[in-house]
């Protein structure tokens, strides 16, 4: 508790630093948050729709290289704050509450978040996410990524090398179709998302884990990536927001990626394949066997870019798990099919369609749907941005719908689930 | 004779136009490459510097002298005035011809294109 607090003291000092730091800049110049303060680029130079986190072939560049590209200009500060807030209306009450929510019609401030995101040094940057999580009420350390990355000549060939330090598998991958940056981008905390059942790799030690990798882009087409995990201990996991009642740890375990991508300008691709095995202890207290995980995807993604008027993007992924019990020696399997589709007019006007599947050897295991999106997303742009003296901010406000075929095996009340979501996503 | 110069005359009139066309035709598909090629890093707004620098007015000036955008040394010490022969060839492939330099695209390949891209450049300055 007393950690938590001091965690949610800090978050606070932070924010007010934030604050006073950001209202400075804006005084100072035409600024905008964070890496586009840094990089002069609008957000719609990194990100499809002009909003984060789907990136653009640039932006696939730029988190590559460390977070390090800039305008050259010096005393940019590397801090940026979003804000999500929604509300939520499921088809059928949920019979009890959600823990924090009400039964249905959920107006909430979903989270709250402060970054570092930037240059450190040279070669050197950071993504640091720090969140309240507004429906549970903690503090946490998010999303975290420090990189060091140079890009060398061999033989002719550009070759960028760098290496990440990080806390979830996957959060330093440059495409968005893994999970961690796949589609939806938000999502409903009162709506039951794509059911229980998840692979390893799919979140399941987020933020409990630290590890390191180290890759590679050969001549900005072939990617190659390296690394592996291991669990921080109860206390730290606590200290930074997790909770103290996660039992697992992480034994040995690889990380792994390959893809090769294209950027043609005008329209990109790519294609890839990825996977984390490991071996995990259900219980470190007990001096039991472990889990062996080997969780292995298969990826694709292609994006119309064109001359940014019109833009369209798919993006695919599937992902297959298998599961050795240590404690039984029973093998169990997962298998999860995500494919997405999106436009955006004039990089503000979207419209995106999402097909999820989830299918275990159980039926519980099996969750299938869609889901839609439109968006809005007014400045980030060139000729489109906040007005002063905010003119570094932008916002985007979307609606969903989330339509189930199946939910966790049952077909007949799926539609129970159907969940409509309005949000309202802030950034500084 | 007097039918001959009036044929001249009818031609030209019909000539002139659709060269200021075919000039305004080449600068908009310019608009369009370079909306495609190069917007995520350069805008042609006057002061307006992203990761590369204002392309307003850049056509005809010495590279490296806009003294509001950090350039790489590389490119200051280059000594080139970017007049069309030279714009083509840098933008044709940036790396090798300012070795050192910030810009990071590897280079457009189509002599057509680049000359319909430094078109647009040269119709970007003080109306």
């Amino acid at each position: 508790m007393n950690q938590r607090l001091t965690i949610s003291s800090a978050l606070s000092r932070a924010a007010q630093l934030l604050a006073i730091v950001l209202a400075t800049t804006a005084l100072q110049a035409n600024a905008m948050p964070s890496f586009a303060r840094q990089t002069g680029m609008n957000c719609s130079g990194c990100h499809v729709g002009s909003y984060g986190p789907q990136l653009t072939p640039a932006g696939i560049r730029f988190k590559l290289s460390g977070y390090t590209d800039s305008d050259g200009q010096s005393g940019k500060v590397p801090l940026s704050a979003m804000i999500v807030t929604s509300f939520s209306k499921t088809q059928q009450g949920q019979v009890p509450a959600p823990d924090h929510l009400k039964s249905n019609n959920n107006l909430k401030l979903d989270k709250v978040s402060v970054f570092y995101a930037g240059k450190i040094s040279h070669y050197l940057g950071a993504f640091a996410q720090f969140t309240h999580d507004g429906i549970e009420h903690v503090n946490m350390v998010d999303q975290v990524d420090v990189r060091y990355a140079q890009t060398h000549e061999v033989a002719g060939k550009e070759v960028l090398l760098g290496v990440s330090v990080n806390n979830n598998p996957g959060v330093q991958d440059p495409f968005n179709t893994m999970p961690v940056w796949g589609f939806p981008y938000v999502s409903s905390a009162a709506g039951v998302g794509t059911g229980d059942a998840a692979t390893l790799i799919n979140g399941g030690l987020e933020g409990r884990v630290l590890g390191t990798s180290a890759y590679a882009m050969l001549n900005d087409n072939f990617y190659a990536e390296l690394g592996t995990y291991k669990s921080m201990s109860t206390k730290l996991q606590s200290s930074l927001g997790q909770g103290s009642d996660d039992t697992n740890k992480l034994g040995g375990n690889t990380y792994w990626r390959l893809a090769y991508m294209n950027d043609m300008k005008d329209q990109a691709f790519h294609a890839g394949v990825f996977g984390w095995t490991a071996a995990v202890k259900p219980d470190h207290t007990s001096s039991g066997p472990s889990d062996h995980y080997k969780d292995m995807g298969i990826d694709a993604s292609y994006q119309f870019l064109g001359t940014r008027e019109h833009m369209a993007t798919v993006n695919a992924s599937y992902v297959r798990e298998r599961k050795l019990k240590g404690a039984t020696s029973d093998v169990a399997h997962l298998k999860e099919a995500r494919i997405n589709a999106s436009y955006y007019l004039n990089q503000t006007y979207g419209a995106s369609l999402g097909l999820f599947s989830t299918k275990g050897d159980t039926s519980t295991d099996s969750t299938r749907g869609k889901m839609l999106q439109v968006d809005w997303t007014p400045w980030g742009k060139e000729d489109a941005t906040a007005p002063e003296p905010f003119s570094f901010a932008n916002v985007r406000l979307g609606a969903q719908y989330w339509d189930y075929n199946t939910f966790e095996g049952n077909s007949s009340s799926a539609k129970d689930h159907n969940t409509a979501y309005l949000f309202a996503w802030f950034s500084y | 004779m007097q039918r001959t110069c009036a044929l001249t005359l009818v031609g030209l009139a019909y000539w002139v136009p659709s060269v200021s066309q075919a000039q305004a035709l080449d600068v908009a598909m310019g608009g369009k490459l370079f909306a495609t090629h190069c917007v995520e890093c350069h805008s042609t707004k006057e002061g307006r510097h992203k990761k590369g620098p204002s392309l307003f007015n850049m056509v005809g000036t010495k590279a490296g002298l806009n003294a509001d955008y950090k350039y790489s040394d590389a490119l200051k010490n280059s000594h080139l005035t970017w007049d069309l022969a030279t714009l083509s060839k840098y933008l044709e492939a940036p790396k090798a011809f300012v070795p050192g330099g910030k810009m990071k695209y590897d280079g457009m390949r189509s002599a057509s294109d680049r000359a319909q891209v430094i078109n647009y450049l040269a119709a970007q300055r003080p109306q």
